[in-house]
């Protein structure tokens, strides 16, 4: 560090002392070269990012059509007609449901999950791989397990209920249940990631200070508690970002476990933009919506760094 | 002796680029196959399974029968993809020559301008007429005063039964056929009396997530009362509260857990018919294959007239000309002996359960010995489509906010009328909306 820091310095003088500049065809050249190593990446990100998210914009205030008809420009109408929409607000709450359910098993099944693979349970290899392994499947192919598991005649999760006598349920179909049938696939699906992050961060954790505290007589609960979360702090406000970022994405598998059939209770605000672009064909409305679902995220953004940033000044 | 290459390794893949583009170029060209006078037309359709095995076989017919053209097929997704992929394609006006779509959904898209019209007259001189097609099916095929659409076949929404759960339960004609009912009580009469006999239920009526179901035999009893459901543009909606509720409760009544589950999805509904668990299965005619593979005893017929008029819920497979900025005329012309040369050879269609639209097809006497196909045929006459707007139609979002609003009644018993106020609010949201391929109202002016 010292020395890095050093050299600079020596150079900084250097230049002042009158060190030769270096002439200005060679720096023209090395910024040349420069642009052209970002150029590949800036021209991705002109195309895919920058102007899609412009034009976005410039749509949202249009009536234009997927079928290529309208485009005229109607002001805020779009915008004005989303905050009044009631299905754009029952699908953002619904959305908000889903983050909610979903994201408290999901970090502490992890947690749990990696905590018992992390105290050295036999066949280490065999949990990380069959924990994780779900994560890997694509959501088409979720889905179609979980509707066979949720079939309300032959499924599994029915012939479990009356394994205990309990009344069975349609699960996918009754609006009681089908958010809660959604969470339950997508905590299997997704839980091996949460479950990897967390095993890594366990790992980093110094064995000496397992060590120590076994000689100070602290028992496994106690070591868990004192040693082991303090630490997975850092790790575990990464896994709740990324956690509720990914919930906040919801789609796929809601949409093809439901057959794509719009349900007042499981409709996500992605699928209500998907909706009303490519089957009401409305694009204008459609890139309303997800300007309104992206002024969510940022205010969920901003409250979430205010959040982390008192917790490192109490720290 | 030739002589070797002498080439460097730029000039190789020069060469090479230049050849790949080049077939490249001639692969993704339209139009004449090279070497003969036979026009390549592209034809896309959204029928998979059994109904793609027998349109196969019905383009082979075509295929083979003629030198002037070639269909090559594209099959897509049905529903959303199919119909988006559809749009974008007619928006661009590079669609395919021809192509498939439900009759219900012209109407939202001829006013943007995604179809070319039919000439009515060109088909006349081919022998496809308003003599030739039952006539609500014919007049489906129009939007205004123009020809969008025409039509295939009629997939009406019929009732199969076990013929033999029905005969053990006496409620069989000496010929065979089903006992005619006609009101709401004498039905579930026989439904009790089929229930005796079947190991499972009566009836098998698959609803659960699925609006599309709940609505086709909802707007079945609907128009047996003798009136329709109007979506005139900017609205209200017109439908009949009283009529609605009395169509929606019989729906209860038959889903008691006794008469049929009441708790079934369409393919558990479809599974038990077909192992010989029910007596009766409503059910679209596409089904038809299934139960023949399944080696079923079983007949079909209408479902029965319980309201006073005959009426059934039906969609068409029509032929639709996506719209061509640059429409060749003699590619035109084969499109037209090509949608020409099947209808007429649609009986190969029929085996598949369909009922052909072209009468001469469905008044032949090899069709009425297609059995039980001829037993439901009288169904192309009293078919009921969803009600006109941008909005309705196979595959689109009516239909299933029809079933996000009705499902709690069938399913959990909730208050019919309070249902329909919910569907009626949500129609007269979307009536309020303009039509997204036609904003700005232009269609006709």
């Amino acid at each position: 560090m010292t020395t890095a820091t050093d050299s600079t310095r020596t150079i900084v003088t250097g230049s002042k002392t009158g060190t030769p500049p270096r002439r200005a065809g060679a720096r023209n050249r090395e910024q040349l070269i420069s642009w052209a190593f970002l150029a590949p990446f800036l021209v991705a990100f002109v195309l895919f990012l920058a102007w899609p998210i412009v034009h976005g914009i410039i749509l949202s205030f249009t009536d234009q059509s997927l079928t290529g008809a309208g485009g005229a420009f109607v002001g805020f109408a779009n915008y004005v007609e989303a905050l009044g929409d009631p299905k754009m607000w029952q699908s953002m709450g619904n959305t908000v449901w889903f983050t909610l359910l979903s994201t408290v098993p999901l970090v502490v099944i992890a947690l749990v999950m990696a905590a018992l693979v992390d105290r050295g349970i036999p066949g280490q290899w065999l949990w990380r791989l069959s924990f994780f392994m779900p994560f890997l499947l694509a959501s088409t192919v979720i889905s179609q397990i979980w509707v066979w598991i949720f079939n309300p005649q032959v499924g599994a999760a029915n012939n479990i209920l009356e394994f205990f006598g309990l009344e069975p349920l349609a699960w996918l179909q009754n609006p009681d249940t089908n958010m809660l049938s959604i969470v339950i696939a997508t905590v299997w699906w997704t839980v091996g990631f949460n479950f990897l992050l967390y095993l890594a961060a366990m790992q980093n954790i110094p064995p000496q200070q397992y060590e120590a505290a076994s000689l100070d007589g602290a028992g496994a609960w106690r070591q868990f508690w004192s040693i082991t979360l303090p630490q997975l702090g850092p790790a575990t406000v990464l896994i709740l970002i990324l956690q509720i970022l990914a919930s906040l994405k919801l789609f796929d598998q809601a949409y093809q476990m439901l057959g794509g059939v719009a349900s007042d209770t499981t409709r996500s605000i992605v699928q209500y933009i998907y909706e009303a672009g490519f089957v009401s064909y409305r694009f204008g409305y459609s890139a309303a919506i997800s300007y309104v679902f992206f002024a969510l995220i940022v205010i969920l953004g901003v409250v979430q760094a205010l959040i982390t940033r008192r917790r490192k000044e109490q720290f | 002796m030739t002589p070797p290459l002498d080439l460097s390794r730029r000039q190789f893949l020069t060469a090479a680029s230049v050849a790949a583009g080049t077939a490249l170029l001639a692969g993704c060209a339209p139009g004449a196959v090279p070497g003969s006078g036979t026009q390549t037309l592209q034809f896309w359709h959204l029928l998979s399974g059994g109904d793609g095995v027998t349109m196969s076989q019905l383009l082979d017919d075509v295929n083979g029968a003629q030198s002037a053209f070639r269909i090559r097929p594209t099959v897509l997704a049905w529903g959303t993809p199919y119909y988006t992929k559809l749009a974008m394609a007619g928006a661009g006006g590079r669609a395919p020559d021809v192509a498939i779509m439900h009759a219900t959904r012209t109407v939202g898209w001829a006013p943007g301008g995604l179809l070319d019209r039919w000439d009515v007259d060109k088909l006349a001189s081919l022998g496809i007429d308003s003599s030739t097609f039952p006539k609500p099916i014919w007049e489906k095929g129009f939007v205004g005063e123009g020809m969008y659409s025409i039509a295939l076949d009629a997939h009406p929404f019929v009732m199969m039964f076990n013929t033999d759960i029905c005969d053990a339960a006496g409620v069989l004609d000496s010929d065979g056929k089903l006992q005619e009912t006609s009101s709401p009580e004498e039905f579930l009469d026989q439904l009790r009396e089929v229930g005796g006999q079947a190991e499972g239920h009566a009836l098998s009526y698959g609803y659960l997530g699925d609006g599309a179901q709940m609505w086709r035999l909802f707007y079945t009893f609907y128009s047996q009362h003798g009136g329709a459901i109007e979506l005139p543009p900017g609205g209200p909606a017109v439908i009949d509260k009283d009529v609605a509720v009395e169509s929606l409760s019989l729906m209860r009544t038959l889903l008691d857990g006794e008469i049929a589950l009441a708790q079934a999805d369409y393919g558990s509904a479809v599974a038990e018919f077909a192992t010989g668990k029910s007596g009766m299965l409503f059910t679209g005619v596409w089904e038809l294959r299934t139960m023949q593979a399944a080696s079923l005893p079983f007949d079909a017929t209408m479902i029965p007239t319980l309201f006073g008029t005959p009426a059934v819920y039906a969609d068409s497979h029509s032929f639709v000309l996506p719209h061509q900025t640059n429409a060749d005329p003699v590619r035109r012309d084969l499109t037209y002996q090509f949608v020409a040369d099947m209808l007429k050879g649609s009986f190969g269609w029929a085996e598949a359960g369909h009922i052909p639209a072209f009468l001469p097809v469905t008044e032949s006497p090899d069709y009425d010995d297609l059995i039980p196909q001829a037993h439901y045929a009288e169904a192309a006459q009293h078919v009921v489509y969803d009600p006109t707007a941008w909005f309705t139609g196979s595959g689109s979002n009516f239909q299933s906010e029809f079933g996000a609003a009705v499902q709690g009644v069938l399913l959990s018993g909730d208050d019919p009328a309070a249902a329909i106020d919910r569907f009626e609010a949500r129609v007269n949201t979307l009536l309020r909306q303009p039509n997204p391929a036609d904003p700005e109202g232009t269609f006709g002016s």
